[in-house]
């Protein structure tokens, strides 16, 4: 009678618009918000320190820096590193959890025991386990294997970043494995039987029929790893060089530099991350779309 | 071909739980069609598992012409496994599938094309090649698992329940299209099913199991006629009993006496088993005694009768005809004619296991 009523159906989409209000406000304030200010920002307009007319000064300031293009290398190399060596070993350790075995309720447990705790305790025991003046290094020392804890390779501090690649590797292994193995239980293993039974060896089943099925899921685990170890600043502000440093660890340091004129450039390499940042979750969202329409 | 022979093979997955195989003894005919028959989860894939290699028996034999086979790797064993939900590889095309078995062979890709080519008319989808497992019905994958596994030219084929997840038109299609394969091969198949009308139909032979053991491995006939148990005649389905003892050829029950020549039991309490389409309504005589109709169906083809001898009620179906001779409540005369009368033991606990007849 009333067009101008809602449908029912129209007034419960509005409801539930309603109650989303508040959790939406605050994503988009804190999030866009955020990233619209710092946007700003980074094109040189930031009237609180004097700063008004844009331009693309920060961009090309740190895009011909020499220590940007340095931390950009450095921060590629550190989540790819750790994300491809994880992968490979998610996929292993969730291949080796997939049978029935006595205790493997326990041995699950442990497994993804470390996806609860923080990546700052993690980094801890790199530094304790690793140092050259780490248990490591002295028990090596005990076992005569190296002369001096010294001798010890450096691997915290170090230009490969290999005591940052550990740590993210050792949390990262789970969170990918726990997926994986998700994946492997709900695949079953009767693909691989099928394999078998047409005559593929061990090896071909493997890597024939069980990889195929299960590289859409790894992939999608891993961009997010990737996403959030290029991104991530504790791990490398803590176990780091300082230069060339991380990218946000970089950010940060240009951002609590003394010469306000570094604020810009701090602003321009957020950016540069959250591009690339939401380039990597862009593809994962494709990826998994194409993988759920199969 | 091949002969498959299983000797005392048992498989138990825990040890709480009874053995879902439990020391069956089968001998599989070569280049035959053998019917692997069973309610659901009595043991046979399970069983057909363990052929192919893909579970380890927890104790017996399996021979492949006289030889174990059970240090042989699945990939070496020429029995090919072609699974229930059809596992097509999803993301390969039609082609990739088929041919995967040659690829692991290391056959030449040019081979590979004609021979998959030779497969698609064989299965009566030529042209599929391009297409990817989930743009095909139900009944095309079934067909095309079926071609995946025929290219490989195995010594066994073993197909787990190939109709079950087929509709009653397809299913009759794939029955014909897999017994003309099968017998243009010659390929010593093992058919599972829980369907005992498409093993009779299908097989040379059936081995029927429950729970894990063998019940009657006979020709399909042979379980209509001649079932070793109650039980077996059940699973047949439709088969009247009238419990009594038999002595001298003769079966005493509560209805009356009955010349029974055909006999599993020498003497001593027994159950005397008649198929409905062998029960005459309205012929006297010998073996006959006096029943009143309760009900009956018209079906077509056939009509059905509910009979009350004394305090049992048998069921009769007869030629459709037979509807206008016999009104609800009439007194009849029903007659069981001897030869086609079985008589068994009282339950299937008394039955030696796996006992075959002749
Ligand atoms: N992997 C397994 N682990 C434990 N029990 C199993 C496993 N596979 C089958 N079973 C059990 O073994 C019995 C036989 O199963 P199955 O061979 O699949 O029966 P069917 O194919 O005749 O339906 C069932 O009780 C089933 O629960
Ligand atoms: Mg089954």
């Amino acid at each position: 009678m009333n067009r101008f009523r809602l449908s029912e159906r129209g007034a419960e989409r509005l409801s539930i618009s309603v109650l989303l209000a508040p959790a939406v406000a605050v994503i988009v304030l804190l999030f866009l918000g955020g990233l619209a200010s710092g946007f700003l920002r980074s094109l040189n307009y930031f009237p609180l320190i004097g700063l008004n007319d844009f331009n693309f000064d920060a961009y090309f300031a740190i895009f011909t820096d020499n220590g940007f293009l340095q931390s950009l290398v450095l921060t590629f190399h550190i989540a790819f590193t750790s994300t491809l060596i994880a992968s490979i070993l998610a996929v292993a350790s969730a291949l080796l959890l997939r049978p029935a075995f006595r205790g493997k309720r326990i041995v699950h447990f442990f497994f993804s025991l470390n996806l609860t705790i923080p990546h700052l305790v993690g980094a801890i025991g790199v530094l304790y386990l690793f140092q050259n003046s780490g248990l490591v290094s002295r028990i090596m020392t005990g076992l005569d294997l190296i002369q001096r804890p010294a001798d010890f390779p450096a691997m915290v501090f170090d230009p490969w970043a290999i005591g940052i690649i550990i740590q993210y590797v050792w949390k990262e292994i789970p969170f990918i494995g726990v997926i994986v193995l998700a994946i492997l239980l709900s695949v079953g293993e009767d693909y691989e039987s099928v394999a078998r039974s047409l005559g593929a060896n061990r090896w071909q089943a493997f890597r024939q029929v069980t990889l195929p099925l299960i590289m859409p899921g790894v992939v999608s685990a891993s961009v997010i790893v990737f996403a959030f170890t290029f991104g991530a600043f504790e791990i490398p502000y803590l176990l780091g060089r300082t230069f060339p440093a991380a990218l946000p660890v970089l950010a940060y340091q240009s951002y609590t530099d003394v010469d306000l004129a570094a604020r810009p450039q701090a602003m321009a390499m957020a950016m540069v991350i959250a591009f690339i940042s939401t380039l990597l979750i862009m593809a994962y969202m494709k990826l998994s779309r194409v993988y759920i329409r199969e | 071909m091949t002969q498959v022979t299983l000797s005392g093979l048992t498989k138990i997955f825990d040890q709480k739980s009874p053995p879902a195989v439990d020391n069956l003894d089968l001998e599989i005919e070569s280049g035959k069609l053998t019917a692997l028959l069973g309610p659901s989860g009595c043991g046979k894939t399970t069983t057909m598992k363990m052929i192919a290699g893909l579970l380890r028996p927890t104790a017996g034999d399996i021979l492949f012409d006289g030889d174990s086979i059970l240090s042989i790797k699945p990939e070496e064993r020429g029995a090919v496994m072609v699974f229930q939900n059809y596992l097509l590889f999803p993301y390969m095309n039609i082609a990739d599938n088929i041919g995967f078995g040659l690829k692991m062979r290391k056959v030449n890709k040019k081979e590979i094309r004609s021979r998959v080519e030779d497969m698609l008319d064989l299965v009566q989808l030529p042209g599929f090649e391009d297409r990817k497992p989930n743009q095909l019905s139900g009944g095309q994958q079934q067909r095309i698992a079926l071609a995946r596994a025929l290219i490989v030219q195995p010594n066994v084929l073993l197909l787990d329940e190939p109709l079950s997840n087929l509709d009653a038109h397809l299913r009759d299609e794939m029955r014909v299209l897999i017994r003309r394969i099968q017998t243009e091969m010659g390929i010593t198949t093992v058919f599972v099913t829980h369907d005992q009308e498409e093993a009779v139909v299908l097989a040379d032979k059936v081995a029927l199991l429950f729970d894990g053991r063998l019940q009657q491995f006979d020709a399909p006939d042979s379980f209509y006629d001649t079932p070793n148990t109650v039980d077996i005649a059940t699973f047949f389905g439709g088969t009247n009993f009238i419990p009594g003892r038999y002595e001298s050829g003769e079966m005493t029950t509560a209805i009356g006496k009955f010349r029974a020549p055909h006999s599993l039991v020498p003497e001593g309490d027994a159950v005397l088993s008649i198929r409905p389409e062998a029960v005459d309504l309205g012929e006297g005589g010998e073996n006959s005694v006096s029943g009143t109709v309760l009900s009956h169906v018209y079906a077509g083809r056939y009509a059905r009768f509910q009979i009350r001898i004394g305090n049992i009620e048998i069921e009769a179906v007869t030629e459709p005809g037979q509807v206008k001779l016999f009104a609800d409540g009439d007194n009849i005369p029903v007659r069981f004619d001897p030869d086609k009368i079985w008589v068994l033991g009282p339950n299937a606990a008394e039955q030696p296991a796996g006992a075959t007849t002749a």
